[in-house]
């Protein structure tokens, strides 16, 4: 094989570009994460069955390609207060095992369904600015890419204000910190953790359906491998660390654009697992995970 | 003004609290005594509907706190300053108050202000670092983190769950020192303690809890003259 700087660096753009939608979903697993200190396995297959809706509102009612990027993350948002009250609310406080265990049947559940309801078989996803393309010196920009990294830049200013400039934000940091305290305040716990579930799921929403303009597709296919690149993105960058996990998102993305420019579309994910697997071995608290244990 | 009748509460087949009753008087310290275990913080934890009690009632002014849950609880006006503090560690000072104020509607901003204000002027210390993270502090600092904390709710009864425990001599008298004045200057005071010593100062009336029980109820004098108390408490017989 034969590839100079350009290339890799091509490749990094394309992919810090794409990572994006990981830095996304990390963002809405670390949500949670800090909501609950507990993980939301079925989050990522949430935010792909919310872009089927999306898609379907363009298919069956015949509404514009807008109109996919809103029903998706509405609907996206519902499952997961779905989610919230199926396998967190009301499962015992100190059983890590029982809500970790319901969200993977929870996963299953989600993705058998789009199974069934698609037959299996991808559907197509229109392409929003399928022709933009620019060039910056030597390397060219993909005009959809920029525009899925420009929509992400805006969820996550907006995710930001939210945490940190509302009352709202204060409650869920509060409870995030410590949730006995939080109570003491007069915060209603459950319902900023539940707050926090309808807001990563929209992320998640917003997620699949740019996942799906970018690739072009919507397939049962995407569920597992989402899921798996999120959690990995949320272990890089700090269980719980929102800074960590949307610039994990983008290195994973670049990491994934080299991997695949150097070892071909089949290797690509064995180094990314690698990677995975180095950081907890060598850095287990991520890139800026302070610490795992809590009491 | 807090009335507690025949409070049970138990972590699953463990009862914690085997019938507890006890009144805490407006305007007074009343002060909880116990050794380790005795169910202290279950009952603090009660009062304040962080747990739910088996059966048995609180009431605060007339008002049913029973089974309310914490926000209700504390919108009724009794606000906790738990054991250990529990401070929001990566907020700062003054979002840890902002925090405190929650129960405050929108409409309040200025008073909350106005509030925050005056607990800078109670703790000098917190104004001080009021951009600094809570985790940073000292722990004399985050116990009055902590105090400053509940009081932005703006309580008619304040509970304060041994404030005193790990913090150096020094701070103690500090702290006691604040409980005091804050007392002279209206407040109501549940206040769980070891120190007896310490208590002495300030309490008004206090209970002996031991093994989820009342053992002991009486005013300071019949605190000093009693015999188990004295040897148990007191250091000295
Ligand atoms: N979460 C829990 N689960 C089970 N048992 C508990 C729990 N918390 C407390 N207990 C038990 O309830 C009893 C009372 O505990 P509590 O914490 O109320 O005592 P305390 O008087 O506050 O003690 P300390 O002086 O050490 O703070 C103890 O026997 C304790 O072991
Ligand atoms: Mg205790």
């Amino acid at each position: 094989m034969n590839f100079d700087h350009i290339d890799i660096i091509q490749s990094t753009i394309d992919g810090v570009l794409f990572g994006s939608i990981y830095a996304l979903i990390g963002l809405g697993f670390t949500l949670i994460f800090g909501a609950m200190h507990k993980l939301n396995m079925a989050y990522a297959a949430s935010g792909i069955a919310g872009a089927y809706t999306g898609l379907m509102s363009l298919t069956i009612l015949g509404m514009p390609v807008l109109m996919a990027f809103i029903i998706g993350p509405v609907t996206a948002g519902l499952i997961g207060l779905l989610l919230y009250f199926a396998c967190f609310r009301f499962m015992p406080r100190g059983n890590q095992l029982a809500p970790l265990m319901a969200s993977i049947g929870a996963l299953f559940f989600i993705d058998e369904l789009i199974i069934h309801e698609t037959s299996g078989s991808p559907m197509s996803f229109p392409a929003v600015l399928p022709d933009a393309y620019f060039f910056l010196g030597e390397f060219g920009i993909r005009g959809d890419l920029l525009m899925v990294m420009g929509f992400s830049f805006i969820l996550m200013a907006i995710v930001m204000l939210l945490l940190y400039r509302t009352k709202l934000g204060l409650g869920t940091r509060a409870t995030s910190q410590q949730p006995v305290a939080a109570l003491l305040c007069g915060i209603p716990t459950h319902r900023t953790n539940g707050t926090t579930f309808v807001l990563a799921g929209v992320l998640g929403g917003f997620a699949g359906c740019l996942l799906a303009a970018s690739v072009g597709v919507l397939s049962p296919l995407l569920v597992l491998p989402l899921t798996i690149k999120g959690l990995i993105v949320t272990v890089i960058g700090g269980l719980g660390s929102i800074r960590g996990a949307i610039i994990a998102g983008f290195a994973v993305g670049a990491a994934e654009g080299v991997f695949l420019l150097v070892r071909g579309v089949n290797e690509r994910d064995i180094y990314v697992f690698l990677l995975l697997f180095l950081f907890l071995v060598f850095r287990p608290n991520g890139l800026f995970g302070t610490t795992i244990n809590r009491d | 003004m807090l009335s507690v009748n025949n409070l049970v509460t138990s972590y699953g087949l463990i009862k914690a609290l085997k019938g507890v009753s006890l009144e805490a008087k407006e305007g007074a310290v009343t002060c909880i005594l116990g050794p380790n275990g005795a169910g202290k913080t279950t009952l603090m934890f009660t009062l304040a509907g962080i747990l739910a009690p088996d059966s048995g009632t609180v009431s605060l002014l007339e008002h049913n706190l029973t089974g309310l849950g914490a926000p209700k609880v504390l919108r009724q006006g009794l606000a906790l300053v738990p054991e250990n503090r529990l401070v929001f560690a990566d907020m700062s000072v003054h979002e840890n108050l902002l925090a405190g104020a929650f129960t405050q509607s929108r409409a309040m901003a200025a008073q909350v202000n106005d509030d925050i204000d005056k607990m800078y002027a109670r703790f000098p210390i917190l104004k001080a670092r009021h951009d600094q993270p809570a985790g940073t502090l000292s722990g004399g600092e985050q116990q009055m983190l902590a105090l400053a904390r509940a009081l932005m709710s703006r309580p008619s009864i304040l509970l304060m769950d041994e404030p005193s425990v790990g913090l150096s001599p020094l701070i103690v008298d500090e702290i006691f020192a604040i409980i005091k004045q804050l007392n002279k200057d209206g407040m109501s005071i549940l206040l769980v303690e070891q120190n007896a010593t310490k208590a002495l100062q300030v309490a008004d009336y206090f209970y002996l809890l031991d093994q989820g029980k009342v053992a002991f109820s009486g005013t300071p004098d019949q605190l000093k003259n009693d015999d188990v108390i004295k040897r148990a408490y007191l250091g000295g017989g």
